[in-house]
């Protein structure tokens, strides 16, 4: 009931939104709402067990494996942490923003806010789907109302995309429920489809493609940087910090079960274009003057290392992977709320036309630093944590492949820093009076600074979440082990 | 039968209601004997009984799909009300028309020979000639009539010639007769059975519009008045898909038939979704997509799953409702636009009208086959079969162009999300408002809910 309750406050209060349009109220509402979710899912944390929970499971068109069941594990229970953390940040940072129809906006975020938890949850591989496709549209209007410069063409290609992925990846459910006797779309069942070898070879791509095109990994990131920089700051923050672990949490939950003999045939492909583009992207970051698409990139970047350590199939690997999954969720605001707060006080996010910040803004810039060692990676920061595993987890698959992944890192402190330097270092230019921190500002990055280093220093509750899953999921793949 | 007379009775009916000037008695004269006609098909009287010298037989099929048919056609004179208000003369004929040509629809929907076959295709077909004509001071609808007759009558010579031949070859006309002998017939007359089944598909083919017999489609559509295009893309598809199946339902297929259907298949799924691609006229767009909708419809009769005649009416109907909806509005957003068609009349629909614009998206969203709307289900249902059938390449190929498909929708719904300045102005009287929320509602709760349109 927790969990239907789950998806259905941030639903409910979307719809009040819709209908009732209390434009001065509306961000509260929201905000409240996402606090209720986040109370109730550390509740649901502060329960459980290490177990699986299965939480409801009614009937819904059985005749064609549509069962509506709810249930999480240990990686489901993570990513509901995560959604239901991040949001709090998302409504909050449209407080800076001066966009119109608040309430439509807010409601469209917490109906991703629903689909997305429904998506964790879903125990069902159809429910799965019809999740993953319905957390696309209200992400469609919101980039079609508030987006940026051609907003337009860019909207219909994002969705085109993801939709692409989203039809294959139906095509190879119905291929499952239809070819394998007895199977009835439950996700537990996945690891008993024992589909042969040949099939598994091509139905990792067909299932694979809707996750890689949503991460995105290259060579199927074409949407992505143009999405990350047009959208409304808050549909970034959607899709970078939530969204994105939507591609993660299936390929484990659903390519890794279904077709391990497939996974392990396109493992080295999978991890190398992986690495490909998170090389690529970092260098294209280097290059890159709009603070925006610089964070675009760096996110294209981070999200190959996470492909990478997923695709190891080995513990360290995978768990790295999904503790680096939290880690960039919190990143990833924190990222995208200074430059929104840049763009509040600058009226631009082009680092050629700022400098020299730091005389402005001294406590921002300190902020901004913070968040910036979490990006890096520096040690006490979450994201050490996860890369330090990713790596050691890619050793074992290969010394360079870890080498490789090792020197994102280098790229990355390299354009991170140099952008530190563009925006805040250098003369002070500035003749204008700007307001520094906020008390709103305050109350967004502290929170996620703290977060950072707690977990940085103290990685273990989440860890503890995530060992028994990881542990299952390595009997898939008894040969790498 | 009973159902044949009635409308029979009902189309003189209003042809006299007509004839004393009776105007406003039309539509609800008209929709009264539509829900009695659906009234005594729903009752099951006379079903399951050989008539007419065993030539229509009303069975479970043809019950389901005559119901779902009568209450697509009072939809559509719930919209005439507001339609034909602005026309001056003949209206009681073309309501009358409409009525008569469902007499064919019902035919196609319970024949059992293929005499009543070929009657019922005539009896559909007659009247639309003269409907697709029926804007007189107009040049394209002049046009389309003209159009649609010629294609008509050369495809009507075609399944004329193809049930000749199915006679020649098996001596009778009657369905389970030429069905079943299928298997048995060998040298010459295989041959000449072939010939005969593929010339009647062709016929069929041209009926529901599948590619390489769908040249007349997109003319007759965008020259018809949108109240008779809405009528063709919705009864009119839905009793030849019927008759389609009627046809071919249960037989073993000959090997080169199966080929040619497979052919079809993809041609049409092809055709369909890459031109519609190319059009900004909203009227030519929904030919297409019709076209394209026909293409996954045929995918229906490759398999010989016994839930295919269930999947085939929940995708016809399904898409029936979406259609009639979305013509609904373009005839509004038109009449706004000075008759303007193109997609670009529907900017701002959301600033000025945001129900019917989220109507307009639901429908669209169906057609698309996005989750949580019928079409969703009706697309699902259809790859099921498909991979069931053993065409896991053809379905593959089905759900590439279903994502063709998705974006010249989604094309229309930015159009309708984007703001503009002045933003239309639409007239929505209640029936029309009831019409539209009445399709829009009927896709997303048979998505959510599709055993309410069960088989």
């Amino acid at each position: 009931m927790a969990l239907l309750a789950l998806l259905l406050i941030p639903l409910l209060t979307a719809m009040v939104l819709l209908v009732a349009t209390p434009t001065r109220y509306a961000r509260g509402i929201a905000l409240f709402s996402s606090l209720v979710s986040l109370a109730l899912t550390l509740w649901l944390w502060s329960n459980y067990q290490g177990i699986p929970v299965q939480a409801l499971d009614v009937e819904w068109a059985t005749a064609w494996g549509l069962r509506f069941t709810l249930g999480y594990d240990g990686v489901g229970l993570l990513m509901l942490l995560l959604t239901a953390l991040v949001y709090p940040f998302i409504i909050g940072a449209g407080y800076g923003e001066r966009l119109q129809h608040p309430s439509m906006i807010n409601a469209l975020l917490l109906f991703t806010q629903s689909f997305v938890m429904g998506v964790f949850t879903a125990q069902n591989l159809l429910l799965f789907y019809i999740f993953y496709e319905l957390a696309l549209l209200p992400v469609f209007f919101l980039l079609l109302y508030w987006g940026g410069e051609r907003r337009r063409a860019i909207t219909v290609r994002f969705f085109m995309y993801t939709l692409l992925g989203g039809l294959s990846l139906l095509f190879g459910a119905v291929y499952c429920l239809v070819q394998v006797e007895g199977f009835n779309g439950d996700l537990s069942a996945l690891a008993t489809l024992d589909l042969p070898y040949d099939t598994q070879v091509w139905l990792f791509w067909v299932l694979f493609l809707a996750f890689a095109i949503k991460l995105p990994i290259f060579p199927f990131h074409g949407w992505q940087p143009d999405t990350y920089t047009t959208a409304p700051v808050q549909g970034t923050m959607v899709l970078s910090a939530v969204m994105l672990k939507m591609g993660l949490y299936g390929t484990m939950r659903i390519v890794f079960p279904a077709v391990p003999l497939g996974v392990e045939h396109w493992r080295d492909t999978v991890i190398v274009l992986s690495l490909v583009g998170a090389i690529y992207a970092a260098v294209i970051a280097f290059r890159q003057s709009d603070l925006r698409r610089l964070i675009a990139y760096s996110s294209l970047s981070h999200v190959g290392v996470l492909c990478a350590g997923l695709f190891t199939c080995n513990r360290l690997g995978m768990t790295g992977s999904l503790y680096q999954a939290f880690a960039h969720a919190v990143l990833a605001i924190g990222m995208l709320y200074i430059s929104g707060a840049l763009k509040e006080r600058v009226g631009s996010s082009e680092m050629a036309a700022m400098g020299g910040l730091k005389a402005r803004v001294p406590r921002l810039a300190v902020l901004f630093m913070l968040v910036l060692v979490n990006a890096i990676g520096l040690p006490f920061t979450q994201s050490f944590v996860g890369e330090w595993l990713m790596f050691a987890g890619l050793w074992q698959v290969s010394t360079w492949l870890s080498l490789a992944a090792v020197s994102t890192i280098v790229l990355g402190a390299i354009y991170m820093l140099y952008a530190y330097q563009r925006v805040m270092l250098g003369t002070d230019k500035w003749e204008i009076e700007m307001s520094d921190v906020s008390l709103r500002d305050h109350l967004v990055l502290v929170p996620l600074v703290t977060l950072t280093f707690v977990l940085g220093v103290h990685p273990r509750p989440i860890l503890d979440l995530v060992e028994g899953p990881v542990q299952v999921l390595l009997t898939s793949f008894p040969s790498l082990n | 039968m009973s159902a044949l007379v009635l409308l029979s009775v009902l189309g003189v009916l209003l042809l006299y209601a007509g004839l004393f000037g009776k105007r406003t008695l039309l539509a609800p004269l008209g929709i009264i004997g539509l829900l009695a006609t659906m009234v005594v098909i729903r009752s099951g009287w006379m079903m399951n009984v050989p008539l007419v010298g065993a030539m229509v037989r009303f069975d479970h099929f043809g019950s389901v799909f005559g119901q779902a048919l009568t209450l697509i056609t009072v939809l559509l004179f719930i919209f005439g009300i507001d339609y034909y208000s602005r026309v001056r003369e003949n209206v009681a004929e073309q309501y009358a028309l409409i009525i008569f040509s469902l007499v064919g629809a019902v035919l196609l929907i319970s024949y059992s020979n293929l005499l009543v076959l070929f009657l019922g295709i005539e009896i559909l077909s007659i009247p639309l000639y003269i409907l697709a004509g029926g804007k007189r001071d107009s040049f394209r609808s002049g046009e389309a009539a003209f159009k649609y007759f010629l294609q008509g009558s050369f495809a009507s010579g075609f399944f004329l010639m193809g049930i000749a031949l199915l006679y020649g070859s098996t001596a009778s006309l009657d369905l389970a007769t030429v069905q079943a002998s299928a298997a048995s017939a060998s040298g010459s007359a295989h041959m000449l059975y072939l010939l005969g089944l593929f010339f009647t598909i062709a016929g069929l083919a041209f009926k529901v519009a599948a590619v390489p017999f769908h040249f007349w489609s997109p003319d007759v559509y965008e020259g018809s008045p949108t109240l008779v295009t809405a009528y063709m893309s919705t009864v009119v598809k839905t009793a030849a898909f019927a008759a389609f199946h009627r046809l071919i339902a249960g037989m073993e297929l000959p090997g080169a038939i199966q080929t040619m259907l497979v052919v079809m298949t993809l041609l049409t799924l092809f055709l369909g979704n890459i031109v519609a691609l190319r059009q900004t006229q909203f009227k030519r767009l929904l030919a297409y997509s019709g076209i394209a909708h026909s293409g996954f419809l045929l995918l229906t009769f490759l398999g010989s799953d016994p839930g295919a005649p269930g999947v085939l009416f929940y995708y016809s109907i399904t898409y029936s409702l979406a259609t009639m909806g979305l013509f609904v509005v373009l005839t509004l957003a038109k009449r706004s636009a000075n008759g303007d068609e193109n997609i670009r009349i529907f900017r701002g629909l959301y600033r000025s009208s945001p129900w019917l614009a989220i109507v307009t998206m639901l429908l669209l969203l169906s057609l698309a086959g996005i989750p949580l709307t019928a079409g969703f289900v009706a697309k699902y249902q259809v790859f099921l079969l498909g991979i069931e059938g053993g065409y896991i390449l053809t379905t593959a190929f089905a759900v590439a162009m279903a994502l063709v498909g998705v974006y010249y929708y989604v094309l229309v719904i930015r159009e309708a999300f984007t703001p503009r300045e002045q933003a239309p102005e639409l007239v929505v009287s209640r029936l029309n408002w009831l019409v539209i929320s009445f399709c829009g509602l009927a896709v997303v709760v048979l998505g959510l809910v599709p055993e309410l349109l069960r088989f």
